[in-house]
């Protein structure tokens, strides 16, 4: 018995001074093995997908309170809810506070990327050349994401924060792309087709927040950079993942969401009258997959710009440039220069051309070729802020104004601070 | 074949024991056999331990209360029976070799045991009367149980919540030991089988791992439930922090323990149950008769002239609207007081068989059983088929060393209805009628959802040891290692063809989750000078958390047939692992005064994987003090016992694995298939457990003979370092919460039970009895942290409940009739109150009649908690007739707007309605239990020892509030009862189920 006794003291004892309850689990990645280099290219990729995620929740529910879509539906899920069906983007709304979010993550995980490869330093120069091209390939990206977000955010939120700041002025996200732009302008070393298309890319982007920067002169320069066919597309994947689906397509994939559609919309209206390829839209004999208050069951014509999960949303392209120098000229009272531009637009589109008798018709035609070129791209709530606030002639369609045809009670024209920021951040 | 190669290694160990059994044979024996009944009625006592005074031999009584003690060696003896509830008592008796002795007993009942022994909670084994905290023990060996072992806790323990979550086959049951104790990780108590830990949290949701989180049948089963009710002896449930100090980082939520049934020296017994049965749904909407005369059907039926597809429908399907009312009605023919789904509702049949055998000689013992069920739910693709064996073992080499090995084998197969928040599940489209994703409320139509296929596979398999070496009578060591393997199998198709998934998605998940159990105890009595001994205990825990998680996706199948993960177009795979490991010492003294006044000093080290870097190991302390006042020579004699306690102490929870560490991951899928970086936790250093402190002071009293009894507990908790999500600013990037020690909370409660026998007569005897637990709960700081959500509108924020229902809208003038509702964003307005009850009230009576009949009734009411019904918001936004807006709708298409109250107005129309208008209050009643017992005559038993005969009911009847139009406060959303708040989404409520059980001893 005594020996069985000692057995397990000594068993005991040898169990306790073996304690160890470090444990090191697989999976989730330690903060510091992202400083590696090595680490740049799924940064990169991951600020990609973070700002296609921002676009995702922007662009559909702004699309919505816009009526570029009208509902159709699902108020859950892929939906558009009551509040945004009505145009109603409250701030104690705490449903927007996703998009906030979103938007917010998109533009921190692309600058903290680009800090953390600038930190890294490029390989050193004995290294392969693959691997330095890779490199400043990636820099170049990472900068455009920061840019692209740093738009997302200017056009479409009410007010500015930057990493847990105060409110800002508005304009220092488009400050802040503008910055990011020209540096990814400015990068070198890599592909030079890639290197030259995403500066191209960046010219684009730089162009439209110009825009809004009232920079004219500016944008105009950069606009003439950008060639009519360039297109520089944010891209879409249907790989069983809801977030990297194309959001405005997925709703209305009837699996089972047909949560919109452009019944009732002026696109409509425009697609039957022109047929101008750019609207496309389908027509189908279903209805909306829910009831909705305005109008109860309603025809469900979902559109066809975005047909798959997978369809891609354009970023900047050199149409958009066409309508930048439009627009510009448009202010210097140039009509037959801007309708000139506008024509290049619609021509290259392979629609009809139009014609404007005066400057205000111009501005009519411009803003409804703005919404048609920059359709379903996150772009329209930006603009329609724009023109009111700089009170420009033209007038827009009643179907996208507050009223009873659009069955609009207000049009908010841009997301509030979420709710989640109102709440966390201490200086607000 | 792998059947009888189980069934031969099955027989191993019985041929064994048999064997050492018949060895005894050849020495001079003798046997013991009698009966043993209870004092006043006569009635005869199952499960009674009647052994030898100092050794091993013994049996427990049979249904007849007999008993028979075989290979009994020529002497004397003192003879002991002893029973939960009942006072021990001892005989002498002397054993002729060859001969028969019939010994007996008479037992008296006893309400408050204080020598009865208590293991969990306290280091080693602890006499009742020394215990300072309160315990339940629930003595099963005399009940007929239900199916699984939620249903067996239900209403069993005043300050134990047991709320299922759904009728879906399998469904688990979210247990609360006195509310909620973290915001942050599980509330779920730990639970022990035999000494050795097992999962209490939820398996995993058969979901795709990837996708739609909501395809699904949406509710979890518990593997808690794996175990077999049958074979459970007792289960000690210990409530707090003041009473499981000793189990340590973990324990806060409180510790329950089952003990399973175990061999007693004598000849084998054989118990056979046979269980028939069927769950039923009670009715969760309102009557049809309470349908507006809008209502589809019944406006075709009266509108002149009824035209169109309404009506070609009704004539042509004549059948299924005969004898249905006219309103109310879907054009499946279901009707509003089901919402809709009742052609797709059923008498789920239900039928158990379980075979025990129990015995031994008096080096070992065992305890084997097998059990098979088969259930059917109330929903058309509902079905769960459980087997489960089990052996215990016991063997004594030497007189002082006892080794015991139990273990069990569950093999589950469930298969499930697709239900919940699945726009592709038979529930959500059927509740929506002709507005549910298909458009369409035609049986044809909303049956395809049916061909979702949802399976789960579950292998649990329980394993412990426990050496227990008494070196002298006052040195005992225990010495525990067990380990517990619970793997599921979840697959989940919609085939190629599938109405809303054309080309077919499928998903294959496997989950293992392993505990692995070190457990050491050892103690040293010594007796200090005279009344006053000393007890000094020690020991240590080792647990190794290990859960695994691999899964399989694919869609986009070439074609029709029986597809598996790689013939999909697209596949993904996925994998989680996670390790936590804990591990502590305690130490504990015990002072004995005159066997009246103990007094327990003690205190538990841990250290945890899970902790920040920067923490180290984590104390927690404990005190408890107990007096048997009723033994005092001043006590009055109407008092027949009283113990009063007072216990304090402290335990923990531990963050998760990943909890304290600042951490990027590869967003899910990637991004186009090439690795992402996302951030996902912002990291925390400094995390180590919160720690909730606990003091108890209450009393263990009987009166006026044992007539009546009654415990009563006052508690309080306080809850520092409490892990809260705190939230993150988004524009900083992580939008994870970080879990911080930051918060304080507090609780305190009133437990009281009470039992009083009203009469007790040869013949027939009646027994009343309640319970009562009211609590109540507060955030007391959150550390400067924002207020933040937990979902499903459960909040945590300063001054209120742990946690509290708050919208961001609400209605300010709810009541007000004819008035537009009043809508409000002010926090203050729109916080309703506590998630979980407040107020909970038992009853129960037992009425014996003649024959030994027996009828048990209990009930229970929860109250003072709000519930969100999602289910509704998302019917009506959409615009569903919805039937708990009937009333509205008939108001005002009436004419009487008048008479509307605003809350109706503001959940009713579709233009304003929100999710934030759908809160209840949640208070009911059911009927838990109704079942009548009776004992089968011996002269209709042939070859059988005894034999009952029950019928019962559980959950057959329920109150709801006025408010309450749709549903049932139990129905769970689609976290299942590991959700955290609990909100209701589209469920059919748990069912009533009623079962005819024969049971046979042999």
């Amino acid at each position: 018995m005594r020996n069985i006794g000692r057995l397990c003291s000594v068993l005991l004892f040898a169990g306790a001074v073996s304690c160890d309850t470090e444990v090191t689990n697989p999976g989730p990645v330690q903060d510091e093995f992202l400083n590696d280099r090595n680490a740049a290219a799924a940064m990169v990729n991951g600020a990609g997908r973070a700002l296609s995620q921002g676009i995702n929740w922007i662009g559909y529910t702004g699309a919505a309170v816009a009526r570029e879509i009208h509902p159709a539906g699902s108020t859950g899920s892929f939906g558009i809810t009551q509040k945004w069906q009505n145009g109603d983007l409250t701030t104690d709304d705490s449903d927007v506070s996703t998009h906030w979010e979103q938007a917010q993550r998109a533009r921190w995980v692309a600058e903290e990327t680009i800090r953390r490869m600038e930190a890294a330093g490029p390989p050193p120069t004995g290294a392969p050349a693959a691997e330095r091209t890779a490199y400043f390939n990636q820099l170049q990206l990472a900068y455009l994401w920061a840019g692209f977000s740093n738009r997302l955010l200017g056009e479409n939120m009410c007010d500015c924060v930057i990493d847990g700041s105060a409110i800002l002025p508005q304009a220092t996200y488009f400050t802040r792309a503008e910055s990011l732009f020209t540096k990814a302008i400015a990068i070198t070393g890599g592909t030079a087709a890639t290197i030259a298309a995403q500066a191209t890319a960046a010219t684009g982007g730089r162009a439209a927040v110009r825009v809004f920067l009232n920079k004219w002169t500016e944008a105009v320069t950069d606009a003439g950079q950008v060639p009519i066919a360039f297109v520089f597309n944010m891209p879409y994947f249907n790989i069983g993942n809801d977030d990297q689906r194309n959001r405005i397509a997925y709703a209305v994939a009837n699996t089972p969401y047909r949560a919109h559609t452009q019944w009732n919309t002026w696109h409509y209206n425009y697609r039957q009258a022109t047929g101008d390829p750019r609207v496309p839209i389908t027509i189908t004999n279903l209805q909306g997959d829910a009831a909705i208050e305005c109008c109860g069951r309603v025809n469900f014509w979902p559109q066809a710009k975005h047909p798959l999960s997978q369809s891609p949303i354009r970023l900047t392209s050199g149409r958009e440039m066409r309508l930048i120098e439009a627009e510009a000229k448009l202010r210097n009272n140039d009509l037959a220069g801007a309708m000139v531009s506008i024509n290049l637009v619609r021509t290259n589109a392979g629609t009809t051309t139009v014609a404007a008798a005066t400057i205000t018709e111009a501005w009519t035609l411009l803003k409804r070729e703005r919404g048609i070129e920059l359709w379903l791209e996150a772009r329209r709530l930006g603009d329609l802020r724009r023109w009111k606030a700089a009170n420009t002639p033209g007038a827009l369609d009643p179907l996208e104004s507050v009223g009873a045809a659009a069955h609009l009670t207000q049009q908010d024209l841009c997301f509030p601070i979420g709710r989640s920021e109102r709440e966390t951040n201490p200086n607000l | 074949m792998h059947r009888k190669w189980f069934l031969r290694v099955a027989q191993i160990p019985c041929a064994a024991a048999i064997a050492l059994a018949a060895g005894q044979l050849s020495a001079q024996t003798g046997t013991i056999s009698g009966r043993v009944v209870a004092e006043g009625s006569g009635q005869t006592i199952e499960g009674a331990q009647v052994y030898l005074v100092g050794m091993t031999l013994g049996t427990r009584t049979s249904a007849n209360g007999r008993y028979t003690i075989a290979n009994v060696p020529a002497a004397q003896y003192r003879l002991r029976s002893q029973m939960i509830g009942y006072r021990p008592i001892e005989q002498a008796v002397t054993v002729v070799s060859g001969q028969t002795v019939t010994v007996d007993f008479t037992m008296k009942q006893q309400a408050i045991s204080l020598d009865a022994l208590v293991v969990t909670g306290t280091a080693g084994t602890a006499r009742n009367r020394e215990v300072g905290n309160s315990i339940s023990q629930i003595d099963l060996t005399a009940v007929q149980p239900p199916a699984n072992v939620g249903a067996l806790l239900q209403g069993r323990s005043a300050g134990m919540t047991v709320m299922p979550s759904s009728a879906g086959a399998g469904s688990g049951s979210m247990i609360r030991l006195r509310g909620n104790v973290s915001v942050a990780m599980s509330n779920q108590p730990l639970v022990y089988v035999d000494g050795v830990r097992i999962r209490s949290d939820g398996y995993q949701r058969n979901v795709p791992p990837t996708g739609s989180d909501l395809r699904s049948g949406n509710d979890i089963a518990s593997p808690l439930n794996d175990i077999n009710p049958n074979d459970i002896e007792r289960v000690e449930v210990i409530k707090g922090a003041a009473a499981s100090t000793l189990y340590g980082t973990e324990a806060a939520a409180g510790v329950i323990q089952i003990f399973t049934k175990r061999g007693m020296t004598g000849a084998a017994q054989w118990t056979v149950d046979i269980s028939q049965g069927f769950a039923q749904a009670l009715p969760f909407g309102p009557d049809e008769s309470e349908a507006p005369p809008s209502d589809t059907i019944w406006a075709c039926a009266v509108v002149t002239p009824c035209s169109g597809t309404m009506q070609a429908y009704r004539d042509s399907f004549p059948d299924r609207f005969d004898g249905l009312p006219t309103r109310g009605v879907s054009r499946a023919g279901g009707s509003s007081k089901y919402l809709f789904i009742d052609p797709w509702l059923r008498n789920g049949y239900q039928q158990r068989y379980t075979v025990s055998l129990g015995g031994g000689g008096e080096a070992l013992k065992y305890y084997v059983s097998g059990t098979t069920t088969d259930e059917e739910g109330v929903l058309p693709k509902d079905k769960e088929q459980k087997k489960v064996v089990r052996g215990n073992f016991s063997f004594t080499p030497i007189s002082n060393l006892l080794f015991s090995w139990n273990t069990s084998y569950t093999k589950n197969a469930i298969a499930n209805t697709a239900a919940g928040n699945n726009a592709h599940g038979l529930t959500l489209n059927a509740f929506r009628r002709d507005r549910n994703y298909a458009s369409n409320d035609r049986p044809e139509i909303v049956e395809l959802m049916l061909n979702q296929e949802l399976t789960s596979d579950i292998d649990h398999l329980i394993t412990g040891g426990t050496a227990n070496w008494s070196p002298s009578v006052n040195f005992t060591n225990k010495f525990t290692v067990g380990f517990d393997l619970a793997q599921i199998e979840n697959r989940n198709l919609r085939p190629f063809g599938f109405i809303l998934a054309p080309t077919g998605i499928i998903s294959s998940r496997r989950n293992s989750y392993q505990n692995l159990t070190f457990d050491y105890s050892g103690s040293f009595v010594q007796a200090l000078r005279s009344g006053l001994r000393g007890t000094l205990s020690w020991g240590g825990q080792w647990v190794t958390t290990d859960n695994r998680a691999t899964s399989a996706y694919g869609e986009n199948f070439p074609g029709p047939g029986k597809p598996i993960v790689s013939s999909g177009g697209t596949t993904l795979g996925f994998e989680e692992r996670t390790r936590v490991i804990n591990g502590g010492f305690f130490g504990q003294v015990l002072l004995d005064v005159k066997d009246r006044y103990f007094l327990t000093v003690g205190g538990r080290v841990d250290g945890n994987s899970a902790f920040g870097e920067n923490f180290g190991l984590q104390y927690y302390p404990r005190a408890s003090f107990s007096w048997v006042a009723s033994e005092e020579s001043f006590w009055p004699t109407w008092s027949s016992a009283m113990k009063f306690r007072v216990a304090y102490g402290q335990s923990g929870r531990a963050p998760g694995a990943f909890d304290a560490v600042r951490t990027w991951e590869n967003a899910t899928n990637g991004w186009g298939g090439q690795p992402a970086f996302f951030p996902r936790n912002v990291g925390n250093p400094d995390l180590g457990p919160e720690r909730t402190t606990e003091l108890e002071i209450g009393f263990d009293a009987a009166f006026f003979n044992d007539r009546l009894s009654s415990d009563v507990t006052w508690y309080k908790r306080d809850i520092s370092d409490a892990l809260f999500n705190v939230r993150q600013i988004p524009s900083f990037g992580f939008l994870e919460s970080q879990l911080a020690n930051v918060g304080k909370m507090k609780s305190d409660g009133v437990e009281a039970t009470a039992t009083y026998t009203l009469f007790e007569r040869p013949s027939y005897g009646l027994s009343i009895g309640g319970s009562m637990h009211l609590y109540s709960s507060e955030v007391v700081s959150l550390g400067g942290a924002a207020a933040f959500s937990l979902g499903n509108f459960g909040w945590i924020m300063e001054g209120q409940p742990i946690p509290v229902i708050r919208t961001d809208f609400c209605v300010t003038n709810p009541e007000a009739k004819g008035a537009a509702p009043v809508i409000s964003s002010d926090v203050e307005d729109c916080t309703f109150g506590p998630n979980l009850p407040t107020e909970t009230y038992g009853v129960h009576t037992n009425l014996r009649l003649p024959y030994n009949i027996s009828v048990v009734a209990r009930g229970e009411y929860n109250g003072g908690h709000y519930i969100s019904d999602g289910a509704a918001n998302a019917a009506t936004s959409r615009s569903v007739r919805w039937p708990g807006c009937y009333e509205f709708y008939t108001l005002t298409e009436t004419g009487r707007a008048s008479e509307i109250k605003a809350i109706d107005t503001a959940r009713c129309v579709v233009a304003g309605t929100r999710a934030d208008y759908w809160i209840y209050p949640a208070d009911f009643f059911k009927v838990r239990e109704l079942s009548i017992n009776v004992p089968i005559p011996q002269r209709l038993l042939r070859g059988a020892r005894s034999g009952t005969f029950t019928l019962s009911g559980h959950n057959i009847w329920k109150w709801v509030n006025d408010d309450f139009k749709t549903f049932d406060p139990e129905t769970g959303n689609n976290g299942g009862f590991d959700s955290r708040v609990r909100s209701i989404l589209e469920h059919v409520p748990p069912p009533a189920v009623y079962s005819a059980v024969l049971r046979l001893t042999f």
